[in-house]
């Protein structure tokens, strides 16, 4: 019964017109990324954390798109996707006959969660495989070089770049699910990705400031660099916890605010 | 309606449980209850740490850095500040250091014929062959991240001159460690009041050292494990292969291309020429030298703006030059080209720089 209600929310999402341009302006990002560091050549070598050793090292391609993306790319994508969910639906007047059908509200929750992560999921994935596909053509690759100097082979290689994506993942619903409790909240999409865009960018602006290194734990950007760790070797697991960990408190209070209003909500 | 309340009842519970979560994030770890260890005498305990031998184990060092030195960007792990380090070793003389500094990495492998020093940031392997007739590998950065052999050479040095006791234990790193504390004797003018060092209880291997400074509680220099696992490591941890397409270089090459960058190598070199000049013994040591002239002449001009930021102008009976203060040692440049340092305070400087030839 709940299967069938998760297939149909991911079908209708993926029937919406804006949902397949965004999933195509986000499969362009890691083409244009290889093809840039292709022209750039070899002058465009050097430069902080990944850029140093993108160079003829394809397979770091995915990995150093999505950690890009991150800082404001794939909230922005979650925080849409969470806007249409329920304020979408609320201004169109269709959460009214949701919520007044015999179906618990907090399913109805854990309906637009599910298609959230069903959607983002496919987003980060579709990138990675472009980003794959796309790094080997333009810079080449032999097995994938880390940070730490050494070289894992293509299967190896794989591997990380499919634990990153269940990363970004999780980070970009934890995001989602703080926006779908403002979702809730109001009938206006815009509000929700406005709102979940400025908290972002607040919290990286807030981050900058080493007076307010007390704030720096309780903010969710926080722990976005840290997941970087994944392309050390071996992979020191301390900071992808903390951040995983962190993300999953976010995910926790959206989740559970979300639900506080659309229980109390007037049908 | 009874569903309702239970239901908003678990969502406020999911709500309040992700906001303990962030607060239980954000506290710093605590350090635990001392664990209760049988008695041991300072002088057992000292003889225990300089016999022990060198064991195989791979671990996170923390280093809090409150010393007070400028930043330089070739070594940012100096710079005051927390940072962390990865170590793994096999007890032989085989090493592996992992530095992060920020989202690059510096690796440091020592494979027992050949030392490797790669940085992400520049795609760059730095290759040294070990020498035959120069049996002890040159890893005086990597010992220094090591807090085991780092206090080993502390305690070998000091414990003549230090009153050595055992005060209470302490858990570091999820190990049951003594803590061992050398005070220099009232004899001593220095600039450090104590040095602590966590010893671990069944190893005897130093944990953690933390340097106090006269006129303040805090150490204003931490190392110490925060992970550490004890046994044999993955011999692959020990093996380098640069990745193919990084620059690979020897330390030679790399000297001649730097050579003016690194102003602070002159001083360094002098330091620790072929004959550097010791007077005193103890913890107020002073080591002196003499910067050959042209040495003096040949720095850069930004480099002087780095010297000058860092320094201040001092002269008295001995002459004039000028002086860089930390909290745990001074140096003191004369504008002669003799060069004097120790953990020590100024005043000592001013008396030594005489003697030195």
């Amino acid at each position: 019964m709940i299967t069938r209600q998760f297939g149909s929310e991911v079908r209708w999402m993926l029937r919406r017109p804006r949902t397949l341009i965004g999933l195509f302006g986000l499969i362009l990002v890691p083409i244009i990324i290889s093809f840039g560091i292709w022209t750039a050549g070899d002058d465009g070598g050097g430069g902080p954390g990944l850029a140093a050793i993108i160079e003829g090292n394809g397979m770091v391609v995915p990995i150093f798109t999505l950690f890009l993306s991150l800082n404001l790319l794939l909230p922005l994508v979650a925080s849409i996707w969470a806007a249409d969910g329920l304020a979408g639906e609320a201004q169109h007047g269709t959460l009214r006959g949701l919520l007044v059908a015999p179906v618990s509200r907090v399913r109805l929750l854990f309906v637009k969660l599910f298609g959230l992560t069903a959607m983002s999921l496919l987003a980060v994935t579709l990138m990675a495989v472009v980003g794959i596909i796309a790094g080997t053509a333009f810079l080449g690759s032999d097995g994938m070089a880390t940070l730490s100097g050494t070289t894992l082979s293509t299967g190896e290689g794989l591997l990380r770049i499919g634990l990153f994506i269940l990363l970004v993942t999780f980070q970009m619903v934890s995001i989602g699910a703080v926006a779908l409790a403002v979702s809730s909240a109001t009938e206006h999409p815009l509000v929700v990705q406005a709102a979940t865009m400025v908290t972002i960018i607040v919290f990286q602006v807030l981050g900058q400031f080493s007076s307010l290194d007390w704030l720096h734990p309780f903010l969710i950007t926080t722990g976005f660099p840290g997941l970087i760790d994944v392309m050390r070797d071996p992979i020191p697991l301390g900071q992808i916890g903390d951040s995983t960990l962190l993300a999953g408190c976010y995910l926790l209070i959206g989740t559970g605010l979300a639900a506080i209003r659309l229980v109390t909500k007037d049908s | 309606m009874n569903k309702r309340k239970v239901t908003l009842a678990a969502a406020a519970a999911g709500v309040i449980t992700g906001a303990t979560g962030l607060s239980l994030l954000a506290m710093p770890a605590g350090a635990g209850q001392p664990p209760s260890l049988p008695d041991v005498s300072a002088e057992t305990l000292v003889e225990q740490v300089l016999t022990s031998k060198p064991s195989a184990f791979g671990g996170t060092v923390e280093v809090d850095n409150k010393l007070g030195l400028p930043s330089i960007a070739e070594i940012p792990q100096l710079a005051d500040g927390k940072h962390s380090a990865r170590i793994w070793t096999d007890g032989n003389g085989k090493l592996r250091l992992a530095l992060p500094n920020g989202q690059s990495e510096q690796t440091i492998v020592d494979d027992g014929t050949t030392t490797w020093s790669w940085n992400s940031a520049d795609n760059e392997v730095t290759k040294s062959e070990h020498k035959a007739d120069e049996p002890k590998p040159d890893t005086g950065k990597a010992e220094t991240m090591d807090p085991a052999t780092a206090a080993k050479q502390v305690v070998g040095l000091t414990k003549e001159f230090s009153d050595i006791s055992v005060d209470g234990t302490a858990r570091v790193a999820n190990r049951a460690a003594y803590e061992l504390v050398l005070t220099p004797k009232a004899s001593e003018k220095t600039l450090i009041r104590e040095v602590r060092i966590a010893v671990d209880s069944e190893l005897k291997m130093p944990l953690r050292v933390a340097v106090l400074t006269n006129g303040t509680s805090e150490p204003v220099g931490l190392v110490g494990f925060s992970e550490i696992n004890v046994g044999p490591q993955d011999s692959k941890l020990f093996e380098f292969t640069p990745p193919a397409n990084a620059k690979v270089t020897t330390p030679e090459a790399k000297e001649e291309k730097g050579r003016d960058r690194m102003p602070e190598m002159g001083i360094e070199q002098a330091l620790q020429g072929k004959d550097p000049q010791i007077f005193g013994t103890g913890w107020d040591t002073v080591v002196g030298a003499r910067i050959p002239a042209e040495a003096m002449t040949q720095v850069p001009a930004e480099a002087q703006g780095m010297v000058d930021r860092f320094t201040k102008k001092v002269s008295g009976a001995w002459g004039s030059g000028k002086i860089f203060n930390t909290k745990v040692a001074t140096v003191l440049i004369a504008d002669d080209g003799r060069v004097v340092a120790g953990a020590v305070p100024e005043q000592v400087l001013f008396d030594t720089i005489g003697q030195v030839k």
